[in-house]
């Protein structure tokens, strides 16, 4: 309630929607829409097909969701306990016979919820607007970092899709996790959130790195982008499953150690 | 109702609360006496489980808050330092969020207690609209909201104008009258003390110095005046009595004044004036902070 009641809580939503548009705008250029189309064309596939409403779709997703997703996750997560011991509002709360163990849960809760509606409505507007804007058609999905380059036809590719999204809102929960392991922690909220940021971006620094290919298993950021193997011809559910056992062990962790340093603080202003 | 047991606290090596006990008996006013950073506000959050103490426990209705807080604070009502309250939400909003975290109230409760504070024409609107005087009583609204028999207040009139503290004042009176709750408040304003407490304990860096009736204390013992151009010491002397400060004397609780009285305008001493002085909390509080 308090989350969805606050006018910045929906920043972000806003500002997805702004991207969508401003990057669909940019791939109506024709000098953007060539290079495209020489990509399909050079695989041996008519580009009118698969330059389609689906394929633009993806296209936002996997250029925005983790950067900006990222952004707006960490600083609702670095924000959603360090803020209302920051304010005050947290001594309120505690001087009623409430566990800590309880507030936290009600925290956790509100998170994985903002990031599950946050990471679905980027999905659905995204696809919403690329439909509206070049129509139905086949999907064309390059992802050179994830080694995942295949074409489907408009029917396989929306389901593909829509269990992309849904995967998608899961891998993404990884990002609150550490925002809110470090929010429990005595800091400034923008603190906790540039410590997420930090990580998330360096982890991802590393991951890029050719020499460390052999270490990719070990980048949480690796990990987080096993929704994009559903678009492969013959999905690897086995590497799916491994992926997000290892995200949940890490969410998990987070979340029990959060607890512990919650749980051991003293409130005092 | 509300014992506190030994109680030490310790922030990054320096002591805020060393070995504190007290105890207040059930439909009590009870004062927390002290300077800026005696260990009153420490000794609230140890009370309410937001701090956690080294040494000593504080027991509510026979439970440790430490190891069964829920069961403890079960009927506990608290504002607990400056309180802080979501301003985006309004002041109906925020006392049905803080009360569901712990099972909720009647509406009718509710707009009883929104009543007795006196903010049923201002509920609805958002909390940064508020006053201070209008946050403190919604403060009070949400301690109050529980059905609490137990109330800790943690300067509750910081802040307000005269008029505000008086209300406070009455309000608290009346929760106690009318409602017989028990009261712990903590104050570094004497004056709103002295009206309020049946007893008081006193801390100084951490330690008790006193605790209890304050009017019985050795620091409160009334004193007499002598208005008079010449020296009445001698006179007075007879009569076991002891210069204190401000020129005025403590006398015997045997001597009756009116031999005092007599000998002295025996002994030719012009006597403008004779009286009793029933020392305030201040003269009190005073006495005992020089005494240490």
């Amino acid at each position: 309630m308090k989350l969805f009641a606050r006018k910045r809580t929906y920043i972000g939503f806003g500002a997805f929607l702004l991207t969508e548009i401003v990057i669909l705008f940019l791939l109506s250029l024709e000098r953007v829409r060539s290079a495209i189309t020489r990509v399909i064309e050079q695989a041996g596939y008519p580009a009118d097909e698969f330059l389609s409403g689906l394929t633009l779709a993806l296209l936002i997703l996997l250029w925005t969701v983790f950067l900006l997703g990222s952004l707006y996750l960490a600083l609702v997560a670095g924000d959603i306990v360090g803020k209302e011991i920051e304010d005050g509002t947290m001594r309120m709360m505690l001087s009623r016979p409430v566990s800590r163990g309880r507030i936290l849960a009600i925290k956790i809760v509100a998170i994985v919820v903002y990031s599950l509606v946050l990471s679905w409505f980027i999905s659905l507007t995204a696809l919403a607007a690329g439909l509206i804007h070049s129509g139905a058609g086949g999907l064309f999905v390059f992802a050179p970092m994830e080694k995942v380059f295949a074409l489907h036809e408009f029917g396989p590719g929306m389901w593909r899709y829509f269990l992309a999204s849904f995967l998608l809102g899961f891998a993404l929960l990884s990002i609150p996790s550490i925002g809110f392991f470090f929010s429990c922690f005595d800091m400034k909220p923008a603190a906790a959130t540039i410590i997420t940021l930090s990580i998330l971006f360096l982890d991802t620094i590393l991951k890029n790195i050719p020499y460390f290919d052999s270490l990719r298993p070990y980048f949480l950021t690796a990990r987080m982008t096993a929704w994009v193997f559903v678009f492969e011809y013959r999905i690897p559910w086995e590497r799916i499953l491994e992926d997000y056992v290892w995200l949940a062990a890490i969410n998990l962790t987070l979340v029990i150690l959060a607890w512990l340093v919650f749980s051991r603080r003293d409130f005092k202003s | 109702m509300f014992t506190v047991e030994n109680i030490s606290k310790s922030f990054r090596g320096r002591a805020a609360v060393e070995g504190l006990s007290f105890e207040v008996a059930p439909g009590e006013i009870f004062g927390l006496l002290g300077h800026n950073g005696a260990g009153k506000s420490t000794t609230f959050g140890i009370s309410l489980g937001q701090l956690h103490a080294d040494l000593g426990r504080v027991v509510i209705d026979g439970f440790d808050v430490a190891v069964d807080r829920h069961r403890a604070l079960a009927r506990v009502g608290a504002i607990y330092e400056a309180p802080a309250f979501y301003d985006y939400l309004s002041g109906k909003r925020n006392l049905d969020f803080f009360v569901s975290l712990s099972g909720g109230a009647p509406a009718k409760r509710v707009e009883e207690v929104i009543e007795l504070v006196g903010l049923t024409s201002r509920i609805n609107d958002p909390v940064k609209a508020y006053s201070h005087g209008m946050r403190q009583r919604l403060a009070l609204a949400q301690a109050l909201l529980p059905n609490p028999s137990l109330i800790l207040l943690d300067e509750p009139t910081e802040g307000l104008d005269p008029e505000g503290i008086h209300e406070t004042r009455e309000l608290i009176r009346s929760l106690r009258d009318r409602l017989g709750l028990t009261v712990v408040l903590s104050s570094h304003l004497l004056h709103e003390v002295e009206q309020l407490c049946d007893r008081v304990a006193v801390l100084q860096k951490g330690k008790l110095v006193f605790s209890g009736e304050w009017q019985r204390s050795e620091h409160a013992v009334p004193l007499w005046r002598v208005e008079s151009d010449q020296d009445a010491g001698a006179v007075m002397a007879r009569f076991g009595g002891i210069l204190s400060a401000g020129g005025l004397f403590r006398l015997p609780d045997a001597v009756n004044p009116s031999d005092v009285l007599r000998a002295l305008v025996a002994a030719d001493i012009g006597v403008g004036g004779f009286s009793r002085v029933v020392p305030t909390l201040e003269d009190f509080y005073l006495g005992l902070m020089k005494s240490k």
